[in-house]
Parts: structure tokens; sequence; C-alpha cells
């Protein structure tokens, strides 16, 4: 399975869905969809090719936030390819819909991306908090560009 | 010498605490106690209580969650006892100390004069391990009768 074969395949399953299918290298290809589409296509992509669910990753970047969820194709190659599903979101309010519900691995993360960078997971079914400390004020997201928590917390316990 | 400081220099106990380190150092200490430094022959042993223990060996650079931890275990720890800290991060903290979860050093922290030994580095030999906690027990027996850690130690004897 080389980079060539996997585009090729999701072209199959998810066909209009894709607004862009890129493939830098022979171990990966990048797929930009709209964020509406992204359970429908995580289910498509974790249950009909049976791929395994690596990790989500989230980012802020220029203008808006970008969500990106690694997908493995590890049936042949020892090494495989990773698929990233890529979906780029509001900055003001960035909000996508949860795929715990179809990869129940994603959940943590989600907790986690949304907790450190604020973006909301909607119909998550756990959305508590995860990594920060309990006195940490809320609507204060560490990640995010700057330094967001100077002078919102207490450097001393 | 007291009966408690000989027999703390007899066979120093230690506890073993990461506080959100990054495991480097916490491997580094197992290596001590494996057969090729093999420290159990001095007597140094790794307890799974700290009631038990003479010694804190501290790794990481405390976040606000551990931080409170840390000092509860201090506090919970008989006294006299010796506080190592192993590691750039337990020491000063590295490049953490400006990061959004950590709280004040270690030594901060903990009651002033707490710390008995800082050992630098990124992680520490288990040679320099082993130099810094024969450094400390060479302290206790020139300091007699005096318990090893100053401050409100000193108070009660």
């Amino acid at each position: 399975m080389d980079s060539e074969r996997v585009v090729e395949l999701l072209n199959k399953s998810l066909g209009a869905k894709i607004k862009e299918i890129s493939a830098p290298n022979p171990r990966r290809v990048y797929v930009t969809l709209d964020p509406a589409d992204i359970v429908e296509c995580a289910r498509t992509v974790h249950k009909e090719l049976g791929c395994r669910f690596n990790i989500a990753s989230g980012m802020q970047m220029q203008r808006d936030f970008e969500v990106l969820y690694h997908f493995a194709f590890e049936d042949d190659t020892p090494a495989g390819v990773v698929a990233t599903l890529r979906v780029h979101l509001d900055e003001k309010a960035p909000s996508v819909e949860s795929i715990s519900h179809v990869v129940p691995a994603a959940e943590w993360i989600e907790r986690e991306m949304r907790e450190l960078l604020g973006i909301e997971f909607r119909n998550h079914p756990d959305m508590r908090r995860l990594l920060l400390a309990e006195d940490w004020p809320a609507e204060v997201y560490p990640l995010r560009r700057g330094k967001p928590w100077e002078g919102k917390i207490e450097k001393k316990l | 010498m007291g009966i408690a400081i000989k027999a703390l220099m007899k066979s120093p106990w230690v506890f073993h605490i990461s506080a959100g380190s990054c495991n480097n150092c916490d491997i580094e200490i197992l290596d001590c106690l494996c057969p090729r430094f093999d420290v159990e022959r001095f007597g140094i042993q790794l307890v799974g209580s700290i009631r038990h223990a003479d010694a804190l060996l501290i790794t990481g650079a405390m976040n606000r969650k551990s931080a409170i931890r840390v000092k509860e275990l201090y506090e919970q720890a008989p006294k006299p006892c010796l506080v190592i800290a192993i590691g750039s991060c337990a020491c000063g903290q590295n490049f953490f100390r400006d990061s959004y979860h950590t709280v004040q050093s270690l030594d901060e922290l903990l009651p002033p004069g707490a710390v008995t030994v800082y050992i630098p580095g990124c992680p520490p030999k288990p040679e320099a391990m082993i130099q810094g906690v024969v450094k400390a027990l060479g302290q206790l027996a020139k300091k007699k009768d005096e318990p090893v850690t100053a401050g409100e130690e000193k108070k009660e004897s």
C-alpha cells in the first residue's frame, strides 16, 4: 500500500466530499473536508476502509483553526500510510461535530483540544476537564497564540 | 550522633516522586537500582510508602496538580529526611519556568533549606546521582547531632 493507492481508495469512497487531496510523500495523504462532512467521512475511513485511528491534532493557524484526524492504513506494509483528514474551523468560535460516536478512541483527544485550544466538539458524550488543574479559569486556553493565561492565573500555590 | 541519623546513614530508604517529569530521570533512577550500579548493596532501597522513606527523590518541573501532591508527600515523610532534587527540572524548572501550568520551583514550594541536594543534568547520570547521595550522607556525618534539613526541623530538636 502506498499513497497513490490510498488516494485512489479515498477518491472512490469519499467521492464528492473531498475538497482537496494531496500526497506529499509515499507515506502521507492529506484530505481537506468540509467540517459538516467529518463524521460521515471518519465513519467511512474507520469502519469501511478499516483504518486505525492514530490521533487527532489541533492547531491555531494564521486565520483559522485546523483539526487534523490521522488515520493509519496498515494492512500489508509494515509502516503503512497515514491519511490525514483536515477541517478548517472559524477563528472566532471554532466548533465541529464530535467523531467519538463513530471513533471512540477520539474521545479523550477531543477533550484535550477543547481544554487547551478551546475548540468546541458538539455532541461529545463526556466533556469534563481532563488535564488542567481544577482551579484553572474557564475560557482561558493555554495553547492559543500569545500568552492568554498571563495575568489570569497565580504562578504560586 | 542520634539514632535516627545513624539509621538513616546506614541504609537510606528512598521514595521516588515523579512530579510531571518526562520519565528520563525516572529511568536513570531505576538504572541506579539495577545490577549495573546496584545501590542496594549500600542499603539504598526503593520503598513503596512515604512513611518508610528516609529520602525523597523528586524529578520533574512540577505542574499545578502535582505540586500539591509533592508538598503533601513531603509533609507526610518522617523527619529527618533528605530531599534530593534530580534533574534540571526539579532543580530550577529548566525551560518550563514560564510555562502555563508550572508553579513555583521545588525549593520555593518546600520550607527553606528542605532540599538537601541538587543533581542537575538532563538526565543526570547514575554516577552523578550516587555522588549526590554520598555527598548528602557526608554532610549528615559532619553535622553530628544536627538534623540534615535546616529550617523548621531545627526548632524541634
